[in-house]
């Protein structure tokens, strides 16, 4: 544990100097820092994010959902602060079968689309969203075509590439 | 002696009568919407009341397709996305997966790459002016012009990739083979040529009292709305914001180029469009100096894996695209496919914010402020 | 015949003026049918020729046929009549639109004493024609039962109604100037000069005026491609839809020879009255083919206008100084002062007109300026 802290930017720190109080775990990706916290935490701690100026996250990138199967499901979000210059990754994982999670439209008017998108994706419902349509999928589909399990996925195995062997030469 | 009964002449003034908004559907086919897009506006004369976009048409299912195809593979679905500028989304789908499994890039193929990227960003902002100058209205005229310069670019990409749209040309690890022995003459000469586009098209539409007019001061976007709103790209920086993923976050060989990023001044459709149109000098001289500067060496990693497997990594990487940040999140859990490939596409994320910025305006200013946005349906439905 | 016209025209077929009516009604129909024809191949030529393509090339030596495979093609499509579409109003709509135009043609002098009648109050009589116009248009965007044809039919009665009004007056300065309302005789009393040159001021607001009145860009909004997809006559497909583009291209033919006729002095400036009918014929052609040119020139290169733009134009603009126009010519007329004050008061009024367009594109700053600001900003934000 004291080694990946070690590794963690100097925006962990910041973050934990900034909101002591709020409860995450802090990780590290590729490229970012990444906080994991449970979904009832989740609109305290980007609530926190975005006001506390020391870390002024004012700009929502983007919104990941992954399907962890047996975990249930996952939400990442990725926010920026135009001031600061830095992002940071936010996890948030549901058990399986009750993916509710806060919608964050109140703070950012772009999660608006991004929460549309995982809803019909992944299934996830976003509690108080103020439009909960499909946006890309057609109006009365009530398939969650990312899920690793869909009704499709025979075929998907079928002409996937099984893993082992080589792919194509280069 | 009226023509009408006495009772229907009784009702015209009681609240048997009364005024609806009328909706308008613009789309799937519409000429203005730039691909399969459609609008519902409900107008009040020529007034927009409100607007419903819809999208979804052209859903391709692009981040499952990329879930079941290997690496390699699934890089042919990402040049569909921003289908004017396939290059650039090549290229950021190969930082992601070279981000996951930590693959060098040869210092050349970062500059081939930023080359031809810039060529492709120039291509889409010559689409952007001249659909918008069609969307004005001058009849085609500024299609016509921008579309000679983009068929030199594409002449150059098919010489360079051995293909016009969609490349395919990028690998995680490098570039597909290398550039043509004439590359950097025929590339100086499309640059000339490019100059000369430029101005043609800027000549044609700044210097038009009228297109001025229709533009000047319509939809301003304020920079905290625009943050706000998730809009990134030519239109957050027409807000004045000079905020462009190649100097914030930098990545390739930006940093060892020298440019400028042109900001707007208010925010309107006509500080957009300038803003597209400053940009284009700004990427050719990007070309120029890649040309001057390009090293030797290879064009693809040597030592790359002849499969490519992952073990457990993420990574979130994002790019300047034509229209905006164009991030790609990346997960790998092992195995010789991706795990999760999500696209964080600008035009998807500009487009949310056009219901809330026709409102209020005459049914002809909606699709020149949709045509601002300089959405690409690809990008947008996946 | 009428006797009291100063210059009846001769019965040179027949005595019998009903039969010579008729036959002169012929041959200009079968002309104005070959016009139209060759209007449209010349019109996609003059545009291809701006917008740097070849246009038709393919049916018979230089494409010269293409407008003969266009009109059979139209003729055997199907008439499709909608469903929601009102039947008799939408389908009588595209004769109510042409007929007016006919009516024009009756009454034009092509060639001195040669036209279908000589109408002594010819003048009044085209423009009343010409106003009818709406009517057709109207009915065709109501009972098309589609919200686009019912946005464009009422932008047309809009717009076409307002520029009526400085279209007229322009006509009635020149009316004042030649004091006889007979076509002929105005030709004929442009013996030595172009009531241009008296009357510039009303020229460029008669030419701005018959734009709009033609649907032309940059006025084109009741057609507007991009936003309205063909406005009123969106619904029409075949024989139906060709009468609306028989009635463009035959107003546009009436328009540029009554245009000619009365300030470019038609058939008579110069020397028709003394070199005979051949001269005439091709004094007409050619006055009538530049003045098409100016308008398919000003089509290609112009946006289009806002609706709200267009009515202040209108009424802001061209109606004052039209009124302006007509005040100048009474005084001078009035109290018997030179000619040559006509054509400087004129002359002064219509370069205040157009300087006050060019005040208000220099207004801007230059291009080449703009865009420098905009690196500028760029780098100093850097």
């Amino acid at each position: 544990m004291s080694e990946e802290k070690a590794t963690l930017p100097p925006l962990a720190a910041t973050i934990k100097k900034a909101l002591p109080r709020a409860a995450y775990v802090p990780g590290l990706t590729k490229t970012d820092l990444d906080l994991r916290v449970a979904p009832a935490e989740l609109l305290v701690l980007v609530q926190g994010l975005k006001d506390n100026p020391a870390l002024d996250f004012d700009y929502l990138r983007n919104m990941t959902g992954i399907d962890m199967q047996e975990n249930g499901l996952e939400l990442k979000y990725h926010l920026y602060s135009f001031k600061h210059g830095h992002t940071v990754q936010i996890t948030v994982a549901t058990p399986p079968g009750e993916s509710h999670l806060p919608t964050l439209t109140g703070l950012y008017a772009a999660a608006n689309w991004h929460e549309r998108e995982a809803a019909e994706m992944f299934g996830f419902v976003f509690d108080g969203h103020p439009d909960p349509r499909n946006l890309l999928l057609e109006e009365d589909l009530r398939i969650h075509p990312l899920l690793k399990a869909h009704p499709l996925q025979p075929i998907e195995v079928v002409q996937g590439i099984e893993d082992g062997k080589a792919g194509f030469d280069f | 002696m009226s023509i009408w009964p006495e009772e229907r002449l009784s009702h015209a003034d009681t609240e048997g009568f009364h005024t609806v908004d009328m909706t308008i559907n613009v789309g799937p086919q519409h000429p203005a919407t730039h691909g399969v897009f459609r609008m519902v506006l409900t107008v009040d004369g020529e007034l927009v009341t409100a607007c419903e976009p819809y999208i979804g048409y052209l859903h391709r299912g692009l981040e499952k397709l990329s879930e079941i195809n290997d690496y390699r593979q699934a890089m042919a679905f990402w040049d569909r996305t921003d289908y004017l500028a396939g290059l650039l989304c090549e290229q950021a789908y190969c930082m992601a997966v070279e981000k996951l499994a930590d693959i060098e890039v040869p210092e050349r193929a970062e500059y081939i790459r930023v080359m031809l990227s810039e060529l492709s960003r120039i291509n889409s902002h010559f689409m952007f002016l001249g659909a918008f100058g069609a969307d004005v209205g001058s009849f085609g005229t500024s299609f016509t012009y921008a579309w000679r310069e983009r068929e030199r670019i594409y002449d150059l990409l098919e010489e360079v990739a051995g293909d016009r749209m969609f490349p395919t040309y990028y690998r995680p690890g490098g570039v597909a083979m290398d550039l043509p022995e004439n590359f950097e003459k025929r590339c100086r000469e499309v640059l000339g040529h490019i100059f000369q586009g430029i101005d043609d098209l800027d000549g044609l539409l700044t210097g038009n009292e009228i297109f001025v007019e229709r533009c000047r001061a319509l939809s301003p976007l304020t920079t905290e709305r625009a943050i706000n709103l998730g809009v990134t790209g030519p239109v957050l920086r027409s807000t004045g914001l000079a905020w462009d993923l190649r100097k914030a976050e930098p990545y390739s060989i930006y940093p060892q180029v020298k440019f400028d990023i042109p900001v707007g001044l208010r925010g309107d459709v006509f500080d957009r469009y300038m803003v597209r149109l400053a940009e284009m000098y700004q990427s050719a001289r990007i070309v120029e100096q890649c040309l001057e500067q390009i090293p030797g060496g290879h064009f693809l990693n040597p030592k790359l894996p002849r499969n490519l497997r992952i073990d457990d990594a993420e990574a979130y990487v994002r790019i300047e695209g034509t229209k905006g940040e164009y991030g790609v999140h990346a997960v790998a859990k092992g195995g010789n496919r991706p795990y999760r490939m999500k696209l964080r596409s600008p035009s998807f994320c500009n487009l949310s914010a056009l219901s809330e910025m026709v409102v209020g305006h005459y049914v002809a200013d909606a699709i020149i402020i949709l045509g601002s946005l300089d959405i690409v349906l690809g990008e947008v439905d996946k | 015949m009428n006797g009291a016209s100063p210059l009846p025209f001769g019965d040179v077929f027949f005595g019998w003026s009903w039969l010579d009516a008729i036959i002169r009604i012929v041959i200009v129909v079968l002309i104005m049918t070959v016009v139209v024809v060759y209007l449209t191949y010349g019109e996609r030529k003059v545009v291809a020729r701006i917008q740097q393509r070849l246009g038709p090339n393919r049916v018979g030596p230089w494409g010269l046929l293409q407008g003969f495979a266009d009109a059979i093609k139209l003729l055997i499509k199907e008439d499709i009549r909608p469903r929601a579409a009102d039947r008799w109003v939408f389908e009588f709509a595209p004769f109510l639109t042409f007929i007016p135009v006919l009516m024009v043609l009756a009454a034009l002098p092509f060639a001195r004493d040669w036209g279908v009648r000589n109408v002594t109050l010819g003048l009044l009589f085209v423009n009343a024609a010409l106003g009818l116009n709406i009517v057709g248009i109207m009915m065709a965007g109501l009972g098309s039962g589609n919200k686009y044809a019912l946005l464009g039919g009422v932008r047309a009665a809009a717009q076409m109604i307002s520029y009526e009004i400085p279209l007229v007056i322009s006509i009635i300065c020149v009316a004042m100037v030649a004091g006889t309302l007979d076509l002929n005789a105005i030709a004929i009393l442009q013996e030595d000069r172009p009531f241009l040159l008296l009357q510039p001021l009303a020229f460029v607001i008669f030419f701005t005026a018959m734009l709009s009145e033609l649907h032309r860009a940059p006025f084109d909004i009741p057609v507007a491609e991009s936003e309205i997809v063909g406005g009123y006559f969106v619904e029409y497909s075949g024989i139906r839809w060709s009468m609306f583009q028989l009635t463009e291209y035959a107003s546009l033919w009436a328009f540029s020879i009554f245009g000619s006729v009365v300030f470019l002095g038609g058939w008579e400036f110069p020397m028709g009255s003394d070199w005979g009918w051949g001269w005439q014929l091709f004094l007409t052609f050619v006055k009538s083919l530049a003045w098409i040119i100016a308008v398919m020139w000003v089509r290609t290169t112009v946006p289009r206008l806002r609706i709200d733009q267009l009515m202040s134009f209108c009424w802001k603009v061209l109606l004052p100084m039209s009124l302006v126009q007509l005040l100048m010519n009474g005084f001078i007329l009035v109290y018997d002062w030179p000619q040559e004050l006509l054509t400087l008061t004129s002359g002064i009024g219509a370069a205040a007109l157009v300087g006050f367009i060019l005040y208000r594109t220099a207004r801007h700053p230059s291009v080449a300026h703009l865009v420098g600001a905009y690196k500028r900003a760029g780098a100093q934000a850097q």
